[in-house]
């Protein structure tokens, strides 16, 4: 019988959409599935997880998951692998979940595969290299079980209405695997992602015309979430924003996911700093503009109507 | 407090790579450079060995090209440099590279072991924190800023929302993020004296690894172009916002 | 005298202990630049009234050297005097008409010091200067007094071949009181010429010893080329120095140009960065080396390759950092400079040792840094994309290992391949060789960088590599005539990169161009709309010499043209020179944009260049002030109106 593993992250007590996403893709890989989910109020996500498709939940809530970072989980879960032999495990691709999943590794010596968009079959995964220029299917060998890290929103969640059983799990960490202690948490709401670690990046340039566009840019950046809002060197030398906006020649270089050019005319020394991300889209009034030919999705619009509707849009299907 | 650094050589960061006929990443005969990376984790822990005395180790695993990174690594100040090159490593998976950088890293004592959060060629992020574990290390990942507090370390984790301190026992490993601190430039004369500085090349059998330990777990199987991006196109008008938003949802970001 | 010597000997000692230049080739070219420049004043005309002012004064000088020796001779015996010359009526007249044209002089230097009070004078000593001028005008004063004493007592010959010192005698009587006065005149005047002697050597007016030497020893070169450092990392040893770093690593001529600095502020009133609020001033720059210089004469003298502990680093002791940052490398000061101090050239070796030794530079300029290291442009774009632009120009032949050697190598640069706008200028220029039946040939993703980046910010080993690169690849394809479409690759190509083993006949695109229409290859068209003024790119104009070239081709293209103010040597820079396109910029204004102010006020509907840097600078300028001021190059100018519309 094969069994497929969860590893569902959890953070401040609230089940991540990951863990429904990765259920989804376990149910089609083996006839039994589980999730492991650890921190304080683990055990409340149960009912969730199980209408997910997990029939097992090993849950801890104990505070030591919250207040460490990897090594008290990688812990846990390699003991349980130990117990109960799965085929595979499936893992976010979060930094908690690398963390989680690289530790894993070295007490079970199975292969990690990591940046997944989708797993075939237990032995199989399938990534994108090369900045998403080419897909790569990936033989999974050696002992398992295999371990997988999932990109996220790569697959949609399909609940299936279940109910999961729990199985309490005790969290006596050995001192030696406990690592780091978390001391303080900071939120920085304006600052968010530094512009360099951003998967998102919204861009603004000489045509938003002034500073208080940026705000706009702002609203678009929240919404998204997760995403930092950069600028062109003729915005910062406008004083619209500060020099630590600028992204170009004389700026920063980032290589985000997503990056979107508003009002932004594409030239070189603006485009040497973005040209590494993966999609770029390109919001400007003037056809010619040289970033339009060089994006993946050009828009011909007013930044002021498009940003605006934009933000709307993802805040209507994201459902806040 | 002594620091070893992990150096990676990536083939052409600038340009594009390749895979091979055997579906391995092109190497050879290819520009390649220190991954800009490493280059933040090298100049925290240069700047920790500034202030609180101790040597920087650069530590590689690679083909023989990849001596380039460790001679920028010595370039940009590191005091020795340790490259471990072995044609049985070629194609070597992430926990293969975790066991030969762990059993390099473990003949050079040191307080703290860094490295990046991933590679700009293979962009797992997982190696690191493996090594940690088979050191029996704890590990502090995207870490944007650190401080040596007696014996332990305070870090700044990056996260979504803002970041988290952690406090941290020493020996550690710790991931640094791009733009935790603007790397230096090698000057002439580092480049110049990073040819007196101390360079181990090391064989696999050197570090005491056994042919099974090094066996990858991963075999490509198929390439395919991916399908081209939803665009390269100009749009314009009311189905425009969708579009935008298709794309998002298409790349995981909303 | 003993005294002048003694105090002399330091300045030249460390003349003595710098290192050579090696600047001793074609002494023709010197002797008539000495003879120009200094004998006729050349460059001090450059101002009217100054200029005038100067010349009397130093001519003067020149036509009362025989003075100082005739009152040598009088001091012993009144009656005595220099043999031929002393008694020749014409001399006599000579010597009193200048000292009086002398003392004139002085008055007009004290009327623009104190009444007109020009603001390139800010910073400079001025309590110093008018005790130099104050001591001028009292040596050829108690010269005239003297001479009229003479007269007064009979000892000269031709006393109304001197009219103003006869005018003066008559204020003597003749008698007793008179012989006192001479002697008391005499001895004034031979003390003061002395003691201005014993001044000179710790005086800004050492120049009138140093002046001279060097004029001779300036460059024979154009201003753009930039002596190289040899620079093998095998065979140096740690404790190489890459530039300038203290007192000793100065050569000769940059220890004289600091010697031969009056402080006269020519060159600070042209330099963009200060004219835009940067705290750069060529003329602040050499003042501030030259007291860290005379500072540290006696550990200057004494040091060893070793031992230079105890001298202090130029930067940021003489000058700051930002200052070595600031310039353009225009060369508006070393042109402008009476006695050819190469402001440039100290700042770039300022510039190699903050780079190669010290790492010490603004950081964003690293990422050009890298971009060139490892893909051998300054925005890191892959080689292979340097064909790009001639996408579309079936004519456009990319040269491959072992094809036959072209007739002239299009040189397209890294602007050229990659900035869309740059991109431009390179498919006009393209499209009029072609049509004007020249082949164009390129080398494509062979093509580096000249490396001009790179040198220009001090990174000369940088440059030495893609120097040695190219000239490999260009002397292996056969080439042996380039056309070149940036200013700043012309000059490297033209100028530095035989140092390296290239010896090619380099032109600039608008010089092929202006003989192309010139032959009646192209044909002259039909005028472009409005009026259109050209900037006179610095690298391709002042440093080299090309003016005309690129009006021959708007007048080509039938442009009704109009000049800025400042046109052709005296051009204003875009500001992008010295690396600076990839640094960010202080001051109160931005240098493009003053430029482009400038060049908005002719009234022009279009400005014109013939260099990527100056139309990236001038287009965001346009751009950042909302103008509906076109900027383009001459060779788009041309093919708008010489050719038929491309299809696109």
């Amino acid at each position: 019988m094969t069994t497929a593993w969860v590893y569902a992250e959890l953070a401040g007590g609230v089940l991540d959409g990951s863990a429904a996403e990765l259920l989804t893709t376990a149910r089609t890989l083996a006839d039994e599935v589980a999730a492991i989910a650890l921190g304080p109020g683990a055990t409340a996500t149960a009912a969730d997880l199980g209408a997910a498709g997990a029939a097992t939940v090993y849950a801890s809530d104990d505070e030591v998951f919250a207040s460490h970072s990897g090594g008290p989980q990688a812990f846990v879960l390699g003991g349980l692998i130990e117990e109960h032999r799965p085929s595979i495990v499936l893992f976010p691709g979060s930094y908690e979940g690398r963390d989680v999943a690289g530790r894993v590794q070295a007490r079970t010596g199975s292969t990690l595969m990591a940046n997944a968009i989708a797993v075939p079959a237990i032995d199989r995964a399938r990534t994108e290299i090369f900045g998403g220029m080419t897909v790569v299917d990936v033989q999974l060998q050696g002992p398992e079980p295999h371990l997988v890290l999932v990109r996220p929103r790569s697959v949609t969640a399909e609940p299936t209405g279940g109910t999961a059983t729990i199985v309490a799990v005790p969290a006596e960490i050995p001192e030696a695997d406990l690592g780091a202690r978390l001391v303080e948490r900071h939120e920085e709401a304006a600052t968010g992602p530094k512009l360099e670690e951003a998967r998102v990046i919204v861009s603004g340039g000489r045509g938003l015309g002034g500073p208080d566009a940026f705000a706009m840019l702002d609203a678009l950046a929240s919404a998204i979430g997760g995403a930092a809002v950069g600028a062109s060197r003729a915005a910062v030398d406008a004083g619209w924003v500060p020099y630590s906006y600028q992204i170009g020649q004389t700026g920063k270089t980032v290589k985000p996911d997503v990056y979107i050019a508003a009002g932004i005319s594409g030239a070189l020394q603006h485009v040497v700093g973005m040209k590494g991300a993966k999609r770029i889209v390109a919001i400007n009034k003037d056809p010619e503009a040289p970033i339009l030919k060089m994006a993946d999705l050009g828009v011909v619009g007013d930044v002021f109507e498009v940003i605006p509707a934009l933000t709307e849009e993802i805040r209507r299907r994201s459902g806040s | 407090m002594n620091v070893v650094v992990c150096t990676k050589h990536v083939p052409n960061p600038q340009g594009t790579p390749t895979l091979g006929p055997d579906h391995l990443l092109v190497r050879s005969g290819v520009e390649g450079a220190l991954d800009p990376g490493d280059e933040y984790g090298l100049e925290l822990a240069l700047q920790l060995v500034e202030r609180h005395g101790g040597e920087v180790t650069a530590v590689s695993m690679g083909p023989d090209d990849a001596l380039a990174a460790v001679q920028r690594a010595l370039a940009m100040g590191a005091h020795r440099g340790v490259l471990v090159t072995d044609d049985v490593l070629r194609g070597a998976d992430a926990l293969v590279t975790a066991r030969v950088l762990a059993a390099a890293i473990q003949r050079q004592p040191a307080e703290l072991v860094i490295a990046g959060v991933e590679s700009t060629d293979g962009y797992t992020g997982t190696v690191p924190v493996t090594v940690a574990a088979l050191l029996g290390h704890p590990s502090v990942t995207a870490v944007r800023a650190l401080e040596l507090e007696g014996d332990a370390l305070r870090v700044e984790r990056q996260t979504e929302s803002g970041y988290d301190v952690y406090a941290c026992p020493t020996p550690a490993l710790i991931t640094v993020t791009a733009g935790a601190t603007e790397p230096r430039y090698p000057s002439l004369k580092g480049i110049m004296q990073a040819k007196q500085k101390p360079l181990d090349r090391l064989t696999a059998a050197d570090l005491g690894l056994a042919p099974e330990d090094l066996r990858s777990s991963q075999t490509v199987v198929e390439v395919v172009d991916a399908p081209p991006p939803p665009g390269g196109e100009i749009v314009e008008g009311d189905t425009a916002v969708g579009r935008i938003a298709d794309l998002l949802a298409d790349a995981g970001a909303i | 005298m003993v005294l002048f010597v003694r105090r002399a000997r330091p300045r030249l000692d460390v003349l003595r202990t710098a290192r050579p230049d090696g600047r001793t080739d074609e002494p023709g070219v010197r002797a008539r630049r000495e003879v120009v420049q200094v004998l006729g004043q050349r460059k001090l005309f450059q101002k009217a009234v100054p200029g005038v002012m100067h010349a009397t004064i130093f001519w003067g000088f020149l036509i009362l050297l025989p003075t100082i020796a005739e009152a040598m001779l009088a001091v012993i015996d009144p009656a005595w005097t220099l043999p031929y010359l002393g008694h020749a009526a014409w001399f006599a007249f000579l010597q009193d008409a200048f000292a009086a044209l002398v003392a004139i002089a002085v008055g007009v230097a004290f009327w623009i010091r104190k009444v007109q009070r020009p603001d390139r004078f800010r910073g400079s000593h001025m309590r110093e200067a008018d005790l130099i001028l104050l001591t001028i005008l009292g040596i050829v004063t108690s010269l005239l007094l003297w001479n009229a004493s003479r007269i007064a007592l009979g000892y000269a010959d031709h006393p109304s071949a001197a009219p103003v010192a006869n005018a003066l005698s008559g204020l003597f009587s003749g008698g007793r009181g008179t012989e006192v006065a001479e002697r008391i005149l005499v001895w004034t005047h031979l003390l003061l010429v002395l003691g201005f002697l014993t001044y000179l050597p710790r005086s800004k007016h050492l120049h009138i010893l140093t002046a001279a030497p060097n004029v001779y020893l300036a460059k024979n070169a154009p201003s753009g080329y930039l002596t190289p450092l040899r620079i093998d990392l095998d065979a140096a040893d740690a404790d190489v120095r890459f530039g300038a770093a203290v007192a000793t690593d100065l050569t000769r001529k940059q220890v004289l140009d600091l010697y031969s600095c009056t402080e006269c502020g020519r060159c600070q009133e042209v330099c963009p960065a200060w004219a835009t609020g940067k705290p750069l001033s060529p003329k602040l720059l050499i003042m501030g080396l030259r007291d860290q210089v005379v500072a540290e004469t006696s550990a200057i003298v004494a040091a060893t390759p070793s031992g230079t502990v105890e001298l202090q680093p130029l930067v940021p002791n003489a000058v700051t950092d930002e200052v070595v940052w600031d310039c353009v490398t225009c060369g508006a000061c070393v042109r402008e400079c009476p006695v050819d101090i190469e402001h440039v050239d100290t700042i770039v070796d300022l510039r190699r040792n903050l780079v190669m030794a010290e790492s010490r530079f603004p950081p964003e300029a690293g990422a050009m840094l890298r971009g060139v290291e490892t893909a051998e442009d300054p925005w890191g774009q892959p080689a292979s994309a340097r064909t790009d632009w001639a996408r579309g120009l079936d004519d456009v032949h990319v040269l491959e290992p072992g094809d036959p050697p072209p007739e002239v190598l299009f040189w397209v640069g890294c602007a050229g391949a990659f900035d869309e706008r740059a991109q431009a200028t390179t498919r006009s220029i393209a499209r009029l060789l072609i049509a004007a039946g020249v082949e164009v040939a390129i080398l494509g993703p062979r093509e580096r960088c000249t490396g001009d980046p790179a040198r220009r910010m001090g990174h000369e080993y940088l440059f030495q590599i893609l120097a040695e690169q190219n000239v490999e690849t260009l002397n292996g394809a056969g080439v042996t005539k380039i056309v070149a479409s940036c200013a700043h690759c012309f000059n490297t190509l033209a100028n530095e990169y035989p140092d390296y083993g290239g010896d090619y006949e380099v032109v600039h695109h608008t010089e092929l161009l202006s003989t192309l229409i010139r032959e009646g290859r192209l044909a002259p068209g039909a005028g472009a709309d409005g009026t259109v003024t050209y900037h006179d790119a610095c690298y391709l104009g002042r440093h080299n010499g090309r003016f005309d070239a690129p009006r021959e081709v708007l007048h080509g293209a039938g442009a009704a043209t109009v000049e800025m103010p400042r046109n052709r040597e005296r051009s204003f820079c875009c500001g992008a020179g010295g690396a600076r396109m990839w640094m960010e910029e202080g001051g109160d204004a931005r240098i493009n944009e003053t430029r482009f102010a400038e060049a908005a006020a002719t009234g022009a509907d279009t400005v014109a260049v013939a260099c990527p840097y100056c139309f990236v600078m001038l287009d965001d300028a346009a751009k950042a002030s909302g103008s509906s001021v076109r900027v383009a190059d001459v060779a788009t100018l041309l093919a708008a109106s010489v050719l038929p519309e491309p299809a696109t």
